[in-house]
């Protein structure tokens, strides 16, 4: 620990909602971004279900100082901060043969160009997602190699659209084309995994004595595993290989931990008590949650799913007590194109509340949010049409300098989506050549 | 689930090429011809029919659904394709296909085809392949219940722990069920929980806590030396599990700035309660400690200090008295053999004699992962845990904290984790295995002592043993875990908890509804397994159980009060499950009642007649103002179902969902909906007509083996955590049989489950069994 502050005196006071000094000394401290000396770039994507009303999000002039549409409204406090991307196509969402089944299968190709297995049962098949890329690239520099945060719970019944297992609709971060990376929606969760649950009661010396045999348990139950390896079947196997892997990762997470003192100012951060009733503290706990990871450099990588894809929750907070998948399905009635309007819109509202926090939050150079790749969506234009060209897609964030923002850009139709994804892994510094269906970079974001 | 639940027809492909029908297809008597009196062949009985009637657009690039039959026209080439064939006989068989507005093969043509495809596709289980599941993670609720029934106590940890993944509609499937590192931290965390809190280590040191590690509310913060400096009242909190009931200690090292009349004032409080005030007359800078004793039970409890008499004048000479906390210990209570908890004992069953601990490790950990891995430890296992126990020990650590590290690693093991069913020779499971899949398909937990007995005696390989034990286990509370994981699921009342119906139309629908709906349809389930009722009375039993609050809701009289009692239906329109608050609230949208969502979810759960996704780009009325505009639902559903796209399905789920109608969004008893009165006639495809819920359910009674063929299947597929396969067609079969031959008692379904062969058997490696 050395000439790191001890996280346990950093921590003192969680739990107290008012506000400690902000303890900017802290952040260079942490180990990471005083050694690296660079600009740490961070990238997060953030998804909404069931279309967007695109008349009232696509901007009506194209390039730079646009003005802002009724749905994007909220983001004025931002404006100029971010683009927005009109054009950009998902075309492994379309049916292409496999019949209905479009809101599974625009949450599953949102992040990872691929058009996933038809199947309710054991062999789902997807592909990598963008995020995922990035977090095996850079995942050894930080003590999580991403996040996944969402409000649902992946749907508990049925399966859940015409067919499709509920992987697709409630995971847009697929580790593998067949492991999507489960999300935590409990922001209490979140918080504990990163930090520990605030108890820090014990004495130093017992802290590592039961560190020192929880690495005992470990060892011993991959030598319990790797005997198990020899007397199942392949199918079985599979599923072992999972707990290999499950295990190995928290090894490495547990051994990093050690090296790595993550520290973070804690100034003002509310330390959640569990999921809040009100869905808008709910996003934008999670939304802190995510933050904090990224200040503290406990990660680089974030998915967050608003909802899940299909999902029908109310919104009566803003006047519709409806479903949002029954409104999305609005049949151009101009009373629930409105409605449509209005859940898009609360979106934007919470999504303007993180982009807001990331632009107030100082770095070495710049803001936190300077210093990132926000993307915000969904896999589906419209709601009633299911469409997957032409999507709703804002891009936030300069990319530690490598982005021009404050811009309206209309690119060729069906352009790939994945296209951008390629752009963003450059400047995370994981290029790559191909994702999915990507053709090549995408140009015009500088 | 049969692979056939899960076909998508090409709808949109099949009435795009409706305008362009071969002329082939008008000549369907030339294919009446070719029936013949000789044995029944592919050639005889379903080559025509896709000649003329199929092929038309089950041909070409992209056939509808995928299903291209043009390799099976000219010959008798039935390809090994069960899962298509089985799909095609079933949307044959329902008339489902071919599809409104194209030509039909007449009744004889049909029911040749049915018939030759049924008998040729039910051949092929008798190869007697009993299948073999993957390997299962218990799922959240197993974990809680066997947690609960292996230590004793009821933590509810998994309900913290990421969803489990769905497949086939349970969250039981061992293929789908998956473990990503998010999962196992939260699996080793468990593991650390319930290791320290069932078993107590005698520790003679306090627990400390620094006063800055503390939990602080406003008017308390940390000062410089790692004090906590009470400015105005407020508290100083932790909260943490004790596991041993007695006398605690709670002591407190503090000082005050002192000003006024009285010296500072520390209240001790437990759960909110204080327990006593004390004066706190050490001056700043000199603190003292300050002791009191509080009894504690096991469990959970917050401690705090807080400070409780602040003071200020405003100056001149500013007099401002505060209280500064340095630490807290909490001293245990002596250890006393009457207080450990039941956790401790049970696990320590025996204490070690003098110095020699090492015997009596080793038979405490032998008998915990026998019972944690469901079958004895191999003297491997034993040895490798031994080790663990020396590595606590060699750090002067009490045997307590061997045996504690001990759990831990059991419960971390794949062997805890996962049902683990070896991959050898035997088509038999062993004893062990069958004991596990018995109490986890029963009770969605571990097997207990009798269950074990029976294992090691091997008895329970035996017929009437295991009828026997079905009996006991489905009137012992733990097949209450039919209801909680079967039954919610079956029914999709999980979906309940997502649906919130308009505040300002449902006024009465409040949380307290929501849980009473739950409850009601879960007792009603749970009445039919331990009272080994028929399961006919899913679908028209006169009886349910309610509370005031619904009985009110219901239009019932004479049922008050929160307790839920069996009530009597005759008299009311209501029976079975269809009526109950919550599936007709479930298949509601949250501002008004959908005739659609309810007529689906009786063809998929009662009628066992799940019919395909709506084609993409639907879902829409026609947008001309004049219909949109009609008064009530059901004339703007009549319009829906004009559109030949919509009414092939349309026309099958409206007219159940519309015998409904009297029951609005939340299940009340309604005449009229707004100003109109509610029209509950329909027509039925085959053109019975009926009215109301009553009439609805007499034609479900008429269905009923299509309701147990549905119940069979999936109370399997949640038996042995798997999809069920074309070749255990006919498991499913004898399974729906023998439940009618045996009077539909719950417990003959349950019996005829557990002595297929899908559950007792698995299929030895290298494929099927001779």
């Amino acid at each position: 620990m050395s000439q790191l502050i001890p996280r346990r005196k950093f921590l003192k006071g969680v739990g107290t909602l008012m506000a400690l000094p902000l303890l900017e000394a802290m952040l260079p401290l942490s180990a990471l971004a005083s050694s690296m000396k660079v600009r740490t770039t961070r990238m997060a994507f953030m998804f909404v279900p069931n279309g967007i009303s695109m008349p009232q999000w696509t901007p009506s002039a194209e390039g730079m100082g646009f003005e802002l549409p009724e749905v994007l409204s909220p983001l004025s406090v931002v404006k100029g901060q971010f683009s927005v991307l009109t054009g950009l196509a998902q075309h492994n969402a379309f049916d292409l043969g496999d019949g209905p089944g479009d809101h599974a299968r625009s949450a599953a190709a949102w992040l990872t160009g691929v058009h996933p297995r038809k199947t309710a049962g054991a062999d789902i098949k997807n592909g990598i997602s963008a995020d995922q890329v990035a977090a095996q690239k850079l995942g050894h520099l930080t003590p999580f190699p991403s996040i996944e945060l969402g409000c649902e719970r992946g749907a508990e019944a049925g399966n859940c659209d015409s067919g499709y297992s509920c992987a697709y609709s409630s995971n847009i971060s697929w580790r593998s084309e067949t492991t999507p990376v489960a999300k935590e929606i409990n922001p209490r969760l979140v918080f504990e995994r990163l930090f520990g649950n605030g108890d820090h009661s014990d004495a130093v010396e017992s802290r590592i004595m039961r560190s020192r045999y929880n690495k005992s348990v470990l060892d011993f139950v991959m030598e319990d595993a790797s005997q198990l390896k020899s007397q199942i079947g392949t199918r079985d196997q599979r599923k072992l290989d999972e707990y290999f892997t499950a295990v190995r990762e928290i090894e490495e997470r547990l051994a990093k931990f050690d090296r790595v003192n993550a520290t973070v100012g804690l100034a003002g951060v509310r330390v959640p008590s569990g999921v809040p009733q009100d869905y808008a503290d709910h996003i934008r706990l999670m939304g802190d949650m995510m933050i904090l990871a990224f200040q503290a450099d406990l990660t680089r990588v974030a998915t967050f799913m608003f909802a899940n894809e299909g999902s029908n929750r109310s919104y009566p907070m803003v006047g519709v007590p409806e479903g949002h998948h029954d409104m999305s399905h609005h049949g151009t009635d101009p009373v629930k194109l409105r409605k449509k309007e209005q859940i898009d819109q609360f979106h934007v509202t919470q999504l303007a509340y993180i982009l807001e926090k990331m632009a107030s939050i100082k770095e070495p150079d710049g803001s936190l949010l300077d210093n990132s790749m926000v993307v915000y969506g969904g896999g589906i234009g419209d709601g009633d049409r299911h469409n997957h060209d032409d999507l709703p897609i804002l891009l936030a964030g300069r990319g530690s300098g490598t982005i021009k923002t404050g811009s309206h850009n209309i690119y060729a139709k069906n352009t790939p989506l994945n296209n951008l994804y390629l752009s963003l892994l450059d400047r995370m510094g994981v290029p790559t050549e191909t994702l999915g269906d990507s053709t090549g970079k995408l140009q015009h974001l500088f | 689930m049969l692979e056939s639940k899960y076909f998508v027809l090409g709808f949109a492909g099949a009435f795009l090429t409706a305008a362009a029908i071969s002329p082939s297809a008008f000549h369907s008597h030339l294919a009446q011809k070719t029936a013949t009196a000789s044995k029944p062949s592919f050639a005889s009985s379903v080559t025509p029919v896709i000649k003329v009637y199929c092929i038309t657009c089950h041909s070409g690039a992209k056939p509808p659904a995928g299903i291209d039959l043009s390799a099976y026209v000219n010959g008798t080439n039935f390809a090994a394709n069960n899962a298509m064939w089985e799909r095609i006989s079933r949307n044959v068989s329902t008339g489902h296909m071919p599809p409104d507005g194209m030509p039909q093969p007449t009744k004889a043509q049909r029911a040749a085809m049915v018939t030759w495809l049924e008998t040729t596709l039910s051949g092929n289980c008798k190869l007697k392949d009993p299948g073999r599941v993957t390997m299962r993670r218990l799922n959240r609720q197993e974990y809680n219940n066997t947690i609960r029934d292996l230590v004793g106590l009821d933590l509810h940890l998994a309900d913290d722990f990421p969803s489990d993944d769905v497949g086939y509609g349970f969250d039981n499937i061992g293929d789908v069920l998956s473990i990503s590192p998010l999962l196992m931290e939260k699996y080793l965390k468990a593991a650390e929980v319930v290791a320290d809190r069932a078993i107590v280590v005698p520790e003679a040191k306090p627990m400390h806590f620094e006063a800055d590690s503390m939990k602080l509310t406003a008017g308390v913060s940390v000062s410089d030396q790692n004090q906590v400096f009470f400015f105005s009242n407020g508290q100083a909190s932790i909260e943490r599990y004790f596991t041993l009931a007695g006398d605690y200690k709670l002591r407190a090292l503090a000082c005050g700035q002192q000003a006024g009349p009285e010296p500072a004032k520390m209240a001790f409080i437990v759960d909110d309660q204080v327990v006593q005030t004390v004066e706190v007359k050490a001056l700043e800078k000199h603190p003292e400690e300050y002791e009191i004793s509080v009894p504690l039970e096991a469990g959970k409890h917050r401690i705090a200090l807080a400070y409780t008499n602040d003071y200020y004048k405003p100056g001149p000479p500013v007099e401002d008295r505060n209280l500064i906390v340095r630490n807290l210990e909490i001293i245990k209570p002596p250890l006393k053999l009457s207080a450990l908890p039941e956790s401790h004992k049970n696990i320590i069953f025996i204490t070690p004699v003098s110095d020699n601990w090492r015997p009596a490790a080793k038979q405490i950990l032998t008998r915990f992962a026998y019972r944690a891995f469901r079958r004895p430890p191999t003297p491997s296992e034993v040895d490798r845990l031994m080790q663990i126990a020396d590595y606590v020990h060699k750090d002067g650590q009490p045997f307590e904290r061997s045996i504690q590290l001990g759990v831990q690693a059991i419960l971390s093991s794949p062997h805890f984790l996962f049902r683990v069913e070896a991959d050898n020779q035997s088509q038999s499971l062993d004893s062990y295995e069958l004991a596990s899949r018995l109490s986890y398909f029963l009770w969605g937990s571990m097997p207990d002592n009798e269950l074990f007995a029976l294992a090691d005696s091997g008895q329970i390989q035996k017929p009437e043993i295991l009828k026997a034990q079905v009996r006991r286990m489905l009137k012992d509370p733990r097949s209450n875990s039919l209801a909680d994981n079967f039954a919610e699921e079956w029914l999709n009342l999980r979906k309940l908890a997502l649906i919130n119906p308009d505040p300002a139309q449902f006024p009465d629908f409040d949380e307290k509804m929501r849980a009473a709906m739950m409850t009601e349809t879960k007792m009603f389930f749970n009445g039919v397994v331990q009272n080994d009722r028929s399961v006919i009375d899913f679908i028209d039993a006169k009886y349910s159980y309610i509370n005031g609050q619904l009985a009110k809701h219901y239009g019932i009289d004479g049922v008050a009060g929160d307790e839920f009692r069996k009530v009597s239906l005759v008299g009311t329109p209501r029976a079975g499950l269809l009526t109950q608050g919550s599936v007709l609230t479930l298949t509601s949208n949250p501002t008004r009642t959908s005739p659609v969502k309810r007529g689906k979810w009786v063809l998929e759960e009662i009628l066992n007649a799940p019919l395909p996704p709506p084609p993409p780009n639907v879902g829409v009325l026609p947008d001309d103002g004049k219909q949109v505009a009609a008064a009530t639902l059901r004339q703007k559903m009549e319009v829906h179902r004009k559109n030949p796209m919509c009414a092939t399905c349309h026309k099958k789920m409206d007219p159940l969902g519309f015998s409904l109608e009297n029951f609005d969004a939340t299940g009340r008893w309604r005449a009229k909906d707004g100003d109109d009165p509610i029209d509950s006639s329909g027509v039925l495809p085959d053109g019975t007509k009926f009215k109301g819920a009553p009439e609805l359910c007499s034609i479900l009674i008429k269905k009923k083996a299509d309701f147990v063929a549905g119940l069979s299947e999936k109370l399997l597929t949640y038996a042995i955590g798997r999809g069920v396969e074309s070749y255990d067609k006919c498991s499913v079969d004898d399974i729906a049989q023998t439940c009618e031959s045996n009077g539909y008692h719950f417990s003959a379904l349950v019996n005829a489950i557990v002595m297929s062969d899908p559950f007792r058997k698995k299929r030895v490696t290298g494929g099927k069994v001779k």
